[in-house]
């Protein structure tokens, strides 16, 4: 199987986000890469344009990545990532947070590609919970 | 679980299966994500039907809206020349789930 696709999480909690990780990896996969970029760079809530960067890098395997953020800053800063490092391999996509995140994580577990991976977790906001 | 095939369908149509399972716990996330990547290694088309309504089961979300629960009566169908594959690894993780 070739590469699995990477996302990241952007929240303005790292609480928030690292608990969104645990949650995706028991309910899709511990093996696709994952990482979150959450709260500033001296752990207060907000978002920071470092950790959103390194977090794009750190689980980029060649098939692309999917950057989930939160809300409000969490998506300006991720913009303003994604703008200052444009690559269309790298997509920002606007989705429910917890959802989304699981959409997209049990689809890249699956071996789909980016843009598989990315509509998975813009139609989670279709989706009914009840 | 229960089973049925159509072996004698023409040559030309799709072998089609279909299993029910009598859930043993809740229909839950973790199931559910289970399901998802189990469907998504199958090229036959499969779907998950419970309490009249029906959805795709590589759709982890979906599988979840279902809401199915202890107890409850859950039929997978599977049409493609993998079916029978498809509906025997989905049925089991039905049976499973904890």
């Amino acid at each position: 199987m070739s590469a699995s696709v990477g996302i990241v999480l952007v929240s303005h909690s790292a609480e928030l986000a690292s608990g969104l990780r645990l949650l995706v990896e028991q309910i899709g996969s511990d093996t696709v890469p994952l990482a979150i970029a959450g709260g500033t760079d001296d752990g207060r809530i907000g978002t920071s344009y470092d950790l959103v960067l390194a977090a794009i890098r750190s689980v980029d395997r060649g098939a692309g990545v999917v950057v989930l953020p939160d809300l409000g800053s969490a998506v300006l800063t991720a913009r303003t990532v994604l703008e200052d490092h444009p690559r269309p391999d790298v997509l920002i996509v606007d989705a429910p947070f917890v959802e989304g995140a699981v959409a997209a994580v049990v689809t890249a577990a699956s071996g789909a590609d980016l843009k598989t991976v990315s509509t998975a977790a813009k139609e989670a906001r279709n989706v009914h919970k009840l | 679980m229960s089973t049925s095939s159509n072996p004698t369908t023409s040559t030309t149509a799709a072998p089609k299966h279909e299993m029910t399972v009598v859930l043993p716990s809740n229909l839950h996330a973790r199931p559910a994500g289970q399901l998802a990547r189990a469907a998504a290694t199958f090229t036959s088309a499969i779907q998950l039907e419970y309490a009249d309504r029906t959805v795709n089961p590589t759709g982890v979300l979906a599988v979840m809206g279902l809401g199915a629960t202890v107890g409850s009566t859950v039929t997978v169908r599977a049409e493609g020349h993998d079916a029978e594959q498809a509906v025997t690894a989905l049925a089991q993780i039905l049976a499973t789930a904890e």
